[in-house]
């Protein structure tokens, strides 16, 4: 009788640690969790006028979304759990709030964006500038604030952060680097505030729930990651219409799972070229030298020191190696 | 140089060679005979699987297919000439083509239709900056967007009859000012190239329905696949023109 009793005892005491909901963490995945988003969210929140230049979604929702299912929990004890999803201080004292959203959270939702649908609809007056006949990958000078996909994509304004594990190579990508993403709703609710599907109340419209939560990468990923957008001297040659390099972005209905699309050739009109640059030539014949070259002119090592791909050989009209092949 | 432009920065070794031919299209028109030859900006151009006369029934429908133009639908729908003329002189097919600036709103220039919208527009949110930005919220949803609307249902309706009879799935791109696109990871064989929805180029509406041959080795084209309303030596493929209806 005695280990029957054991293990009786054992499960009581760990049934608070094992079988318990931990009430300091919210997941809409909680079938209770799945109703209609206004069940909770308000839209917009009372508190825009404050926070926010336009009507948003800026503030947790009210005690009422949450007390009807968990009265239990909010009155357990002097400091409920419950309570620091939304509260800094599990206090009566003390209402204060995170920010909404919080900023250390995971993502509970995936965006889903047409891209395609959008470049339908936005702008792209012909460009005056155009020279007639033009073939090559850049555009002529000078350089032009092209309307389209610039109006969700302009110039990043902030240093990305580095990864957990730092910068490769120590390599920090300056601000020139990336184009910015949208990271409110000011990009969408100025036309799908109202009337035009998905409209703000709309929120599944957009937002999907993931089947697991993700933490979005402090820098975006990026083969060439030396590549500056808004780079390429003084002319800024690398300023163009973004389809010149991205090709197959308007083919699109979601960039997920889009593999990488800039042509090699939107690069080497100008960076290896006869009488202008050799920077391929440059790093192809290092490496023809020293299988553990590493190209480092665009790339950062953990790009740099893999095969270079069939097609930088042939625009380079080298016949394609790889490095186990050099001697 | 130009002979590689198709080929992507980052193919690996174990790409699957079959699927990753690329078709480089070039779009060149005339508005009119006196007109310059220049890129056909901003439109869709579609990869259907098989031969013209494997989709006769496509081409047939594309062809029959009741079209009203741009100018006919604002017209009809009661817009103002300034917001026809704000349309035409974007070569835009709603309102979202372009930012809405200032002048459009109040002063001399202003369209009617948005002046009312953003008067609106600041009384909802209280602050001008944001009733300019948002003031297509405020237009009558029929002004704002029917147009292309339209035309995106009987696209849609088009894109479905195409899947169906081809049995694969249609590519599509969008050129760019220049009149370029690339269709990329294709499989060998032969497609036809459509526009599917005619394009307003003047007096006329151009529609595009041609046999392409792709093969594997076209990742290397050494000149783009050309076509125009004109007829050339280098044009692989001459749209057919239609005056543009009358406004009913």
């Amino acid at each position: 009788m005695k280990p029957v009793l054991l293990s009786v005892f054992i499960c009581v005491c760990l049934w608070p640690a094992y079988g318990a909901v931990d009430y300091t963490k919210f997941s809409h995945s909680t079938p209770k969790h799945k109703a209609a988003c206004n069940t909770c969210h308000k839209i917009p929140t009372k508190n825009w006028t404050k926070v926010s230049a336009f009507p948003d979604v800026v503030d947790f929702p009210d005690h009422d979304a949450c007390v009807s299912c968990h009265r239990a929990q909010f009155f357990k004890g002097a400091r409920p759990p419950i309570c620091s999803v939304c509260h800094l201080k599990t206090s009566p004292k003390d209402d204060a709030r995170y920010e909404f959203r919080k900023a250390a959270s995971t993502l509970q939702f995936a965006i889903e964006f047409p891209h395609d649908r959008h470049q339908d609809v936005i702008a792209l007056r012909r460009a005056s500038a155009s020279r007639p006949g033009f073939l090559l990958a850049h555009p002529p000078a000078p350089p032009q604030n092209f309307n389209n996909c610039t109006i969700c994509h302009s110039q990043a304004a902030l240093v990305s952060k580095p990864s957990a594990a730092g910068w490769i190579d120590s390599y920090v990508p300056p601000p020139a680097t990336f184009k910015a993403a949208p990271v409110d709703h000011s990009s969408c609710f100025n036309c799908h505030w109202k009337s035009q599907e998905p409209i703000a109340t709309n929120c599944n419209g957009c937002h999907k729930l993931a089947a697991t939560p993700s933490v979005p990468p402090n820098v975006p990923t990026r083969i060439s990651l030396k590549f500056q957008h808004e780079g390429g001297g003084e002319k800024k040659q690398h300023v163009a219409e973004c389809t010149s390099c991205h090709i197959n972005i308007t083919k699109s209905a979601t960039l997920r799972g889009l593999k990488p699309d800039v042509p090699i050739t939107a690069c080497t009109e100008c960076h290896n070229k006869d009488g202008l640059r050799q920077d391929l030539n440059n790093e192809l014949t290092a490496l023809d030298k020293n299988r553990a070259f590493t190209c480092v002119y665009c790339h950062t090592s953990n790009i740099g020191s893999l095969d270079a791909p069939v097609s930088h050989f042939l625009i380079a009209q080298r016949p394609p190696r790889k490095r186990s092949d050099i001697k | 140089m130009v002979a590689l432009l198709a080929l992507p920065l980052a193919i690996g070794h174990s790409q699957n060679q079959a699927q990753q031919a690329v078709l480089h299209l070039r779009v060149r028109v005339k508005a009119n005979d006196s007109a310059p030859l220049r890129g056909l900006a901003r439109k869709r151009f579609f990869l259907i699987h098989g031969s013209l006369e494997q989709n006769r029934a496509l081409i047939e429908a594309i062809e029959q297919q009741p079209l009203t133009t741009r100018d006919c639908y604002y017209q009809r729908n009661g817009a103002s000439a300034a917001l026809i003329g704000w349309l035409k002189d974007g070569d835009c097919e709603s309102i979202y083509c372009r930012e809405v600036d200032q002048e459009f709103v109040v002063g001399p220039k202003a369209v009617p239709e948005f002046a009312a919208s953003f008067a609106a527009s600041e009384k909802e949110f209280g602050n001008a900056a944001t009733a300019l930005k948002w003031m297509p919220t405020n237009v009558q949803p029929n002004l704002r967007d029917g147009f292309y609307r339209n035309r995106r249902d009987a696209l849609d309706a088009l894109l479905k009859q195409a899947q169906t009879t081809s049995g694969a799935p249609i590519q599509a791109v969008m050129t760019d000012r220049n009149g370029t696109a690339f269709f990329t990871d294709l499989g060998p064989g032969i497609y036809v190239l459509s526009n599917l929805v005619p394009a307003e180029l003047g007096q006329t509406l151009a529609t595009w329905n041609c046999e392409v041959q792709i093969k594997p080795d076209d990742l290397a084209t050494e000149k783009p696949f050309l076509i125009s309303n004109r007829k050339d030596r280098l044009v692989k493929c001459v749209a057919v023109e239609k005056p543009l209806p009358t406004c009913q």
